[in-house]
Formats: structure tokens, C-alpha cells, sequence
């Protein structure tokens, strides 16, 4: 009796800011789910590992310890996910203990799906009844293609828009592009008083597929049967050549992304822009000290005069790994960190992470000015790019292996010996024949 | 073996004696077991295995495969890029550092140097520097905007696709380069006097010295850190890994070690335990290879 009462508890207050909910009690439906987990709560007090990278996550899982004894969360902390997490996430996965939760990106989702590392949550109801808190596209992401399926809980979102110094435009006389052409134009104005407009790091492949999804292309297509891999779409194609002919005339700078470097070209006023996703403006606080008060943001120059249209960088979600014991109670503190206020509001202050829930990217802490930016409210501008994200874009199961090819494609290009769609028509061989080489069916 | 003479005694004694030779070689034989025989054995149980699925998102299952990997390590112009880049590297590196190596050994050997001891430190302190510190410090003495040399760095960019490989070994040489001379020095200090005694009755000078009997006396040193040395430059990551983030033009592909690693990420791990395997054999045959070649000349 105490247990079930418990359990209700913490159920409801999972659902505190479901408003569209019909009922989150009982989970009989499983069997009708097929593939999914069933979905049914222990009935004891379990503890749950879970393994994460961003910065403060102990101190918010500390406050769902406290109200949920007997839901104990241990968090693990580690590398970003390419820079470790995942590596050890597979290895886990092929060894049999894997944590129960994880912090996986929606790019990477696909990937540890074929690996069949990831639950499906659509057995408990109350994953599937937080759909609608959710912003479209994200929702899509972690669907992967099934009409029923949900692998994952949207975590955050990064919606991007241009990062820029407001102070060296004025000082120039250069008016702060709104397309791609006149990004161009002012490259070069830029280029004349010795800095950069921006720079292209060939390692963020990320960063390129936000601009190819801006673009409205897509790299990856999955029908249910075969996997299509599209890395030299009209779109795509466009970009890449956008680029290669900006990098050929010296106008972008080639810093390697993420590197002392690359914050000194950004600290020094060497390069003035970046097109970025929305946690990146916590990335230049902490890169460019230098710079505070300079910088302002702007929505992304577009293709078409007047478009709105904008891409996506990063962004993860929750996920629960194959493996679990307890499919129920990891649905329940995946969807109390992803949709509470409580949550969210912890994991703003903490890492300024963007929430994928509606309610979430309105929450006050997100209204403020941030003085960094000269007290704009920049979120205002995430918040209009993060609507005008198409929910098409789909990323395919070996995105690591992507990552890598186009990445050691395009550094021969910058060095001068091939150019960007070159680099990607590679990048696209190489991608089918590692789908082979996983024996996963593609249209070749 | 000489035991072998008087069978009959010396019988009872080995029994309890096997006892205490298990008892001490336990230790060693569990770990390497454990650490090395039984990985290695796994990996080439990997290296035969293929994935099968069935639909986009099938489960992957793991079924024998034969030698389809290594067919797929045999086409992998990524793989034969790299072995080629690294024997490019070791060609021309490890002849420079053993013979600065030596070179160091002999200075150091001579009656003329003073402050022996101060060298023979100071020329091995940078063995002491971590390899990935080491490749971090000199990426930052590279980089054309952090440099505290930038007049230099910005005119001639060490880091770019021509010459980072470059960079990469004089990164490798620093390091290295005391700690083969101090083998090699040991060995020196090993001949005994009266060789050279006889040497400078007969009249040799010094350079004569080291080059008619220093250096035959130390080739087997030589040949040994050579060897290492072969076997090091083959299995390259630290230094490439570090440098990936000062040098856009190190690959993920740039040494057999960083393409087996960025391999099993993806994750591929047949293919990437197919790779290991074939660079094992490849370094084995490379090492067994220059032993062989050497040994007729130096042991005769």
C-alpha cells in the first residue's frame, strides 16, 4: 500500500507540468506496444545510475533525491560524447552494464539505436502523454522514424542564430549581414581590416549540418526498409560550395574548433562572428572574457531575402539504456528533468541549457538580459529560431564514422588539396560502405 | 640444461623445486595472461566476426565471418595511408634520434666532457615530461598565435598539412632521445678499460676510438633501442591525438593507431580488432625482420 501511494506520488509529481494528461496511472497497455519495455514500476526502492557530461547535473539530481527516496539517482559524470561518453557508452552496452539512463545527443541517437542500445518508452503512458510539451521537432528526433516509438526524452535543444561583435560592425561602417550573400559581402569588408568574418572548423561537422539543415537539405533518409545517405543533395552541395569559395579567398579563418587557439582568435577580436547554436553563447563567455559587452546576436543570415529558416546544433536528450531494470522509474526521472520547472530552471542556471519543452524555453530565467551581451535579451532570438527548425532532418546510425570522414575530408580541403563537396561526394562512399559493413540496409 | 649430466640425483630436488619456480613465476604468468595473452586472443576472436541484421533498425547479431574483415583491412587505402605515413616517419626519425642518441652517448663517454653528470640529467629530464604533456607544451611552442616565438611560427607554419608530421617527430626525438642514449651509454660504460688501454698504446685518438671500437662494441645497444624504436614509431597516438587540436590537418586517419581507435568508436570493433591484428603482425615482421638483417653483421 505505502509503496503504491509512493509510486502515485511520484507520478504526479513527474507530471506537474502536464496540462494535456488524460491519466497517468496504470500501464497495462505494454503487450499492445510490440517491441517496446514493458513499462511497470518495482514496487521497492531501486537506485538508478545515470551518466552525464553536463556541468552541475549532481546538484540537480540532488533535488530529485531528496523528494523521491525511493527513486535514487547516482550520477557518473564524464567527457562530452564524442569525446568519450559514447565510446564508453557502446563498450558498456557490449559488456552487459550499461547505466540505466544516459545523456545522449540527438544526432547520436540513431547510432545507439542500431547498436540496440536504447529502450523504447512508449509502453509508459506518461512518456507518451508529455508529447505535447514538447517542441515539434525534437519530439520527431527521438522518434526515429516510427509513428509509436520514443527512445528518448528531449533534453535541450540549440536552435542557431549569429553571434557577432556589435562593436567592431559599428566601428567599420559594416552593416550586420541577414543573408548569405551579404554575409559574403561583408567577409571581404572584414577580410580588409585585417580580421575574419568568422571561422570554419572542420572538426564541428555538427555545426555544417545545422547550415545544411538551415538550407532545408537533409543527409540521411530511412523509409523502414533502406536507409538513403544524401551528403551531396542539392542543399548540401550548396553549402559546401558556400564555404569552400569563402575558405579558397582567405576569408574565414581554419582554427581547429574548441581549442586555446580558437578562443584566442575569438578573445583578441581577430574573428568577429559565430554562427551558433544557443548554448554556444555560454561557450564565448568562457572563451572570449575579453570581449564581454560586445557581443550581440542576430537571427542566421538566410538563403532567400526575408527567409526564416534556421538549423540546429547539438542538443540532447535522456535516453534509457537496454539493459535497465527498472524501464518505469527511469521514464519517471527522465521526463521530471526534462519537463519540471523545478528541473529545468536548475539545469538553465547551471549550464545554460535551452529546454526542448515549450513551457521550459519561456521560463523567467531564460527572459532576462545577459549582460555579456550587452543585456539583450538573447534568448527572445533562440527562442523565434527554435520555431522556424524543420523537423525533416534526419541523422543516420553511424554518425561517429560521419563525423570522421567528412571531418578528415574537409582538412584536406582547407589545406588546399580538395574542395568541400569533394570532400563530402568522399564522405558519402565511405558512409554507405560502413552502413554495409554494419549490415544495415542502404540504397547505394 | 647442464643439469642433464646426473639424471638420477638431481630428479627429487627438481619436483620441489617446481613448486617454488610456479610459486614465483605465478605472479607474472597470471597477469600476462590476464592483461595480455587473453585481450590479444579476444581481439582476434573479434577480428572473425561479422554484424548481421535485419531492417534498418534490426538488432545487430555477431556471427563468424572468416577473413571478410581482413579483406576489408587489404582495401582500406585509410589503413595503407597510414602504415605509409608512419614508415615515411620512421625512416627518417629514428636514424636522427639514435644518431643524436649515440652521438650524446659518446660525448658523454669521452674524458674531455665535463659536468657529466649534469648532461647525462639534463639530457634525460625530457623522457621524464609525460608524451602527451609533451606534445601539448610543443604544440603551443608551434602555434602560429600562442607561440612565444610567433615571428618564426607565423612566417613558416609548422602545423600545417606539409609539415606537421614533421613537427610530430621532433616532438618524438625530444623525448626519446635520452632515454635510448642512456642505454646505449650504459653499454659503454660495460667495455672494459683495458680495450681502450690497448687502443691508445697503439695510438688511436679519441674520435678513432669511438668509431674502430665504441661503437661496434654498443651496436647490440643500438640494434635494441632501434627496435623499440620501430616498434614505438608504429604504434603513434599520444603525440597525433594531442596535435589534432592545434593542427586541422592531422586525421583521424594519420597513424594505424588513431584509425583503429576512431575504428571501434564508430563502433566497428571487428574491423577495428582486424586492424590491430594486422599491425601487430606488420610490427612483428618489421622488428624480426631488422634483428635479423642486423644481427649477421653486428653479433658475428
Amino acid at each position: 500500500m505505502r509503496t503504491t501511494t509512493r509510486a502515485a506520488g511520484v507520478a504526479l509529481l513527474a507530471l506537474t507540468a502536464v496540462t494535456a494528461c488524460s491519466s497517468g496511472s496504470g500501464d497495462t497497455g505494454a503487450a499492445a506496444s510490440g517491441a517496446a519495455a514493458a513499462c511497470e514500476p518495482a514496487g521497492e526502492p531501486v537506485t538508478l545510475t545515470f551518466t552525464s557530461w553536463i556541468p552541475g547535473i549532481e546538484d540537480v539530481v540532488a533535488l530529485w533525491n531528496e523528494d523521491n527516496p525511493d527513486i535514487q539517482v547516482e550520477v557518473q559524470t564524464g567527457p562530452n560524447g564524442n569525446g568519450g561518453t559514447y565510446q564508453n557508452f557502446f563498450n558498456q552496452l557490449e559488456a552487459g552494464n550499461a547505466p540505466d539512463l544516459g545523456q545522449v545527443e540527438y544526432d547520436a541517437l540513431p547510432n545507439f539505436r542500431v547498436q540496440d542500445g536504447l529502450v523504447d518508452l512508449s509502453a509508459c503512458d506518461d512518456v507518451v502523454a508529455a508529447q505535447d510539451e514538447f517542441v515539434d521537432w525534437t519530439w520527431q528526433q527521438v522518434q526515429l522514424g516510427e509513428d509509436d516509438a520514443v527512445y528518448a526524452i528531449p533534453q535541450d535543444a540549440g536552435p542557431m542564430a549569429l553571434f557577432y561583435r556589435a562593436d567592431l560592425f559599428e566601428q567599420y561602417g559594416i552593416e550586420v549581414p541577414t543573408t548569405w550573400e551579404e554575409f559574403a559581402t561583408a567577409a571581404e569588408q572584414v577580410r580588409a581590416t585585417g580580421g575574419y568574418i568568422t571561422n570554419f572548423s572542420q572538426a564541428d561537422v555538427n555545426q555544417f549540418a545545422g547550415l545544411v539543415w538551415q538550407a532545408g537539405g537533409s543527409w540521411f533518409g530511412n523509409d523502414g526498409d533502406q536507409w538513403t545517405v544524401d551528403l551531396t543533395s542539392e542543399e548540401s552541395e550548396k553549402v559546401a560550395a558556400y564555404w569552400d569559395d569563402l575558405i579558397e579567398r582567405d576569408l574565414v579563418s581554419t582554427y581547429p574548433g574548441w581549442t586555446t587557439e580558437w578562443d584566442n582568435a575569438y578573445n583578441t577580436g581577430e574573428v568577429w562572428t559565430w554562427n551558433s547554436a544557443v548554448w554556444g553563447a555560454n561557450s564565448i563567455m568562457t572563451g572570449a572574457p575579453d570581449t564581454a559587452g560586445a557581443w550581440r546576436v542576430a537571427p542566421s543570415p538566410q538563403w532567400e531575402d526575408g527567409g526564416e529558416s534556421a538549423g540546429n546544433w547539438g542538443g540532447s536528450t535522456t535516453v534509457v539504456f537496454q539493459g535497465t531494470e527498472h524501464v518505469y522509474e527511469a521514464a519517471q526521472f527522465a521526463l521530471w528533468l526534462n519537463t519540471s520547472e523545478e528541473a529545468l530552471t536548475a539545469l538553465i542556471e547551471a549550464a545554460n541549457l535551452y529546454p526542448a519543452t515549450t513551457e521550459g524555453a519561456a521560463l523567467p530565467a531564460l527572459a532576462e538580459g545577459v549582460e555579456f551581451y550587452g543585456g539583450q535579451p538573447i534568448y527572445d532570438v533562440f527562442a523565434e529560431a527554435s520555431t522556424q527548425v524543420s523537423p525533416d532532418f534526419v541523422w543516420g546510425p553511424t554518425m561517429t564514422q560521419v563525423y570522421n570522414d567528412v571531418s578528415d575530408g574537409f582538412s584536406t580541403a582547407i589545406s588546399g588539396d580538395q574542395t568541400l563537396p569533394e570532400a563530402l561526394a568522399e564522405a558519402e562512399e565511405s558512409t554507405v560502405a560502413a552502413l554495409e559493413a554494419q549490415a544495415i540496409p542502404v540504397a547505394s | 640444461m647442464t643439469t642433464a649430466v646426473v639424471p638420477g640425483r638431481r630428479r627429487a630436488p627438481r619436483v620441489t623445486h617446481k613448486r617454488a619456480i610456479a610459486v614465483f613465476v605465478a605472479p607474472f604468468a597470471t597477469l600476462f595472461t590476464l592483461f595480455y595473452l587473453v585481450p590479444i586472443g579476444y581481439a582476434v576472436y573479434q577480428s572473425t566476426l561479422v554484424v548481421e541484421r535485419e531492417g534498418t533498425f534490426g538488432p545487430p547479431t555477431q556471427v563468424f565471418g572468416g577473413l571478410a574483415q581482413y579483406a576489408q583491412v587489404m582495401q582500406s587505402s585509410a589503413f595503407w595511408d597510414s602504415v605509409l605515413r608512419v614508415l615515411l616517419f620512421g625512416i627518417v626519425q629514428v636514424p636522427v634520434m639514435l644518431g643524436l642518441a649515440l652521438l650524446f652517448a659518446l660525448l658523454l663517454d669521452s674524458p674531455l666532457v665535463r659536468g657529466r653528470r649534469f648532461f647525462r640529467l639534463a639530457f634525460f629530464v625530457p623522457y621524464a615530461v609525460p608524451g602527451v604533456i609533451a606534445a601539448i607544451m610543443w604544440g603551443f611552442l608551434y602555434s602560429p598565435n600562442l607561440s612565444p616565438f610567433r615571428p618564426v611560427t607565423q612566417s613558416v607554419d609548422l602545423l600545417s598539412a606539409d609539415l606537421v608530421l614533421w613537427a610530430i617527430a621532433n616532438v618524438v626525438t625530444w623525448v626519446f632521445v635520452g632515454y635510448n642514449m642512456l642505454i646505449i651509454y650504459s653499454s659503454l660504460l660495460a667495455i672494459p678499460a683495458e680495450v681502450y688501454e690497448a687502443a691508445r698504446l697503439d695510438g688511436a685518438s679519441q674520435v678513432r676510438i669511438a668509431w674502430s671500437i665504441k661503437i661496434p662494441l654498443v651496436m647490440p645497444a643500438i640494434i635494441l633501442t632501434a627496435i623499440f624504436s620501430i616498434i614505438g614509431t608504429l604504434q603513434l597516438l599520444a603525440e597525433p591525438q594531442v596535435f589534432r587540436t592545434f593542427s586541422s590537418a592531422v586525421t583521424s586517419t594519420f597513424t594505424p593507431n588513431l584509425l583503429v581507435y576512431s575504428t571501434a568508436s564508430v563502433p566497428n570493433v571487428p574491423l577495428a580488432a582486424a586492424f590491430s591484428v594486422v599491425l601487430a603482425l606488420a610490427t612483428f615482421v618489421l622488428s624480426f625482420t631488422f634483428l635479423k638483417v642486423t644481427q649477421r653483421k653486428a653479433f658475428q
